[in-house]
């Protein structure tokens, strides 16, 4: 009996599904969105964070398959691979075309002279090089080495030019290059080199030759154990910052390589640290702005701060009964602890108008008269405009600061509720979500005005400052509804979310310049 | 130490090669990281006097550059008041443990008859150089007459 019931209601049941599928699914635009994050999130990011024992894994199987296809030594093919972003196609590529060119640019070769090119062919001394090692920079006691050469009884010796002592052929180690010098000045030259952080870049010593120190005979002559660490410490780093898809987390002592194949200027988050940065140019994330133009602003920030911190004082005056005012916590509404009196801290305007679309405090209007007043004028309203982006710059930032504090603020009060019983612990958690997307929206919010500052005027930059004002009216919402989280109700709190984080995406997806390149 | 043995062998070969443009070459009797010299240009407007040097070498030498300065106050762009000089080859950068001294002195030499203005250790010089050259050269005659040491007489 119970389970023809149970029957009877599955069956009920998959009749109903199957109705609100045929009946809810006619469209199917929402569905495309929902598969495909990289569409549907502007700031969607692939990556991996990984250990320095992964990366040194990676690297040396690029060097063992670059081994394979062309036969050379693993120190050689290090040099190649690091001059070439580490793509090994091209490697091989400028290999099959020009070894000898491959190898004079790469810096293992000096550059070929019009007798080398006439008497024999080039390449094939090239591949020969190539397949050396260690061993072959030992000087060939063949050499001829007519003037600084003097028999002995037992051995030839030589003169070193570096520390002008004679000593045994066999003490001697030269590069391509042929320029030849004894050990020991090898090894003091290294280890004077690595000492000013100096690693896989270090030359010949010769005057005016170029050509580089494979890691192989470095790593033969040096031999006291800190040196070689360093050493070694120095060419990962040389390798890591050579190779396009990986970055050093620029937390403080994080050991961490991020790697990702899209290049591009967006958030990667350190997975050990949570350290968040630019992808692209490791600096604070900072879209909807390009890695350039923050840049600039920066710089001009750094220049002018001072000066703007001295026009901008830390207190405003109420607009209404003008008591003075300090501001300490996130939102742009204030309330007059005073008067009562609700106004914006932006604009010092009436809140009443900053309900919809009449939020327009974002907005910086340009005087339309400019051209026809003088250059001191002009001065001033060059200043002026600067300042009017760099205080909401600054004011955003500030109020990402204090973040902490109204986290902290919002435990206290979940812990007084739990206290007197209204709800649990877990009933208040939405609050926190909340706050972690308020302090998201806000941080893509101070990043907008760099942004806007380097546009020009025109309806572009018309509509961006729209959906700026837009997407502020929507944070101050949302942040006055999380300080009166007990007057307002969880729905209405969520809904003010979704609209935020719609507002955000929108902006980004409409201004920020890399979206739609990749 | 590599130093003395080298830097004894350089004074020697600089001092047989006789140039004519650096001359007076000696080490200080108690100290071999420590010479001078003069210099004798051959371009105008430097070429009616001679410019004292002092070379300093690290005792790290040759691992380390050498260091050049003026005792002779001269008129030029690359050359600032306190004897200064920015020479590229003895940058540490730049340098080369096989570079040797009589290498740094021409190339000191070539710096002194052609200065280069675009690398300047004094701009109001190098703006001159290039914006008035008359006066620059009169100044830097003036100058040599009334600072520079006596040419040797050959």
């Amino acid at each position: 009996m119970d389970s023809d019931i149970e029957m009877e209601l599955e069956s009920d049941n998959d009749g109903e599904f199957d109705d609100d599928y045929d009946y809810y699914n006619t469209g199917e635009d929402c569905d495309v969105e929902r598969l495909d994050p990289k569409r549907a999130d502007p700031e969607y990011f692939e990556y991996d964070c990984l250990t320095v024992e992964d990366i040194e894994k990676l690297l040396n199987e690029l060097v063992e398959k670059l081994n394979t296809i062309l036969q050379i030594t693993p120190s050689l093919a290090k040099v190649l691979l690091l001059e070439h972003q580490w793509n090994n196609a091209a490697v091989v590529e400028k290999y099959r075309q020009d070894a000898n060119a491959l190898l004079v640019t790469a810096r293992i070769k000096p550059p070929t002279t019009a007798a080398d090119a006439a008497s024999a062919s080039t390449s094939a001394a090239a591949a020969q090089l190539l397949r050396m090692g260690s061993t072959g920079y030992r000087t060939a006691t063949t050499l001829s080495t007519s003037s600084s050469t003097h028999t002995t009884s037992q051995q030839q010796r030589r003169m070193c030019p570096v520390c002008a002592s004679s000593q045994p052929n066999d003490k001697f180690y030269s590069l391509a290059c042929g320029h030849s010098f004894c050990k020991d000045c090898w090894t003091i030259y290294f280890e004077t080199q690595i000492f000013q952080g100096i690693s896989i870049q270090i030359g010949c010593m010769a005057q005016q030759c170029n050509v580089r120190v494979p890691e192989d005979l470095v790593l033969t002559l040096v031999t006291r154990p800190v040196m070689r660490d360093k050493y070694q410490q120095f060419a990962f780093k040389d390798y890591v910052k050579s190779h396009p898809e990986l970055r050093f987390c620029p937390g403080p002592n994080c050991q961490i390589i991020v790697q990702s194949s899209e290049i591009s200027a967006k958030r990667a988050i350190c997975k050990v640290c949570h350290t968040g940065f630019c992808f692209k140019c490791g600096m604070d994330y900072h879209a909807p702005t390009d890695c350039q133009i923050i840049r600039k602003w920066l710089t001009k920030c750094a220049d002018d701060s001072e000066t703007a911190n001295y026009i901008s004082a830390h207190t405003k005056d109420c607009p209404k009964c003008h008591i003075c005012i300090e501001k300490n916590g996130g939102c742009n509404h204030m309330q007059c602890f005073n008067c009562k009196h609700d106004f914006c801290w932006m604009c010092l305007g009436d809140w009443k108008t900053h309900g919809s679309e009449y939020y327009e405090c974002s907005r910086y209007k340009d005087n339309p008269n400019i051209a026809n007043e003088s250059v001191h004028v002009q001065a001033r309203e060059a200043l002026k405009k600067y300042l009017h982006y760099y205080e909401r710059w600054e004011n955003h930032s500030k109020s990402l600061k204090l973040e902490q504090q109204t986290i902290d603020r919002l435990r206290q009060r979940i812990n007084a509720k739990v206290m007197n019983g209204s709800g649990t612990w877990i009933d208040w958690q939405y609050l926190f979500n909340a706050a972690a997307l308020l302090a998201k929206c806000r941080y893509t919010l101070q990043y907008t005005y760099p942004y806007a500052y380097y546009m020009e005027a025109g309806s572009r930059k018309n509509l961006f400052e729209y959906q700026q004002a837009q997407l502020e009216a929507e944070i101050e919402n949302l942040s006055w509804k999380i300080e009166r989280a007990e007057t307002t109700d969880r729905a209405a709190l969520e809904n003010q979310m979704d609209i935020a984080e719609k507002r955000r995406t929108t902006l980004l997806k409409d201004f920020f310049p890399i979206i739609g390149k990749t | 130490m590599t130093a003395p043995r080298r830097l004894r062998k350089e004074l020697v070969d600089l001092q047989e090669s006789s140039l004519k443009s650096f001359r007076d070459i000696k080490a200080d009797d108690d100290n071999l990281l420590r010479w001078t010299g003069l210099i004798v240009p051959d371009n105008p407007p430097y070429n009616k006097g001679a410019f004292r040097i002092e070379i300093n070498f690290p005792a790290e030498y040759p691992f380390k550059p050498p260091k050049i300065s003026f005792k002779t106050k001269i008129y030029h762009p690359n050359i600032d008041e306190k004897g200064q000089v920015c020479l590229p080859i003895i940058s540490t950068e730049n340098w080369k443990p096989a570079t040797r001294t009589d290498q740094v002195v021409q190339a000191l030499i070539a710096l002194i008859n052609d200065p280069e203005p675009e690398h300047p250790l004094r701009a109001e010089l190098a703006e001159e150089f290039l914006k008035d050259k008359k006066k620059f050269v009169k100044n830097a005659e003036d100058y040599t007459r009334k600072h520079s040491e006596k040419r040797p007489a050959d």
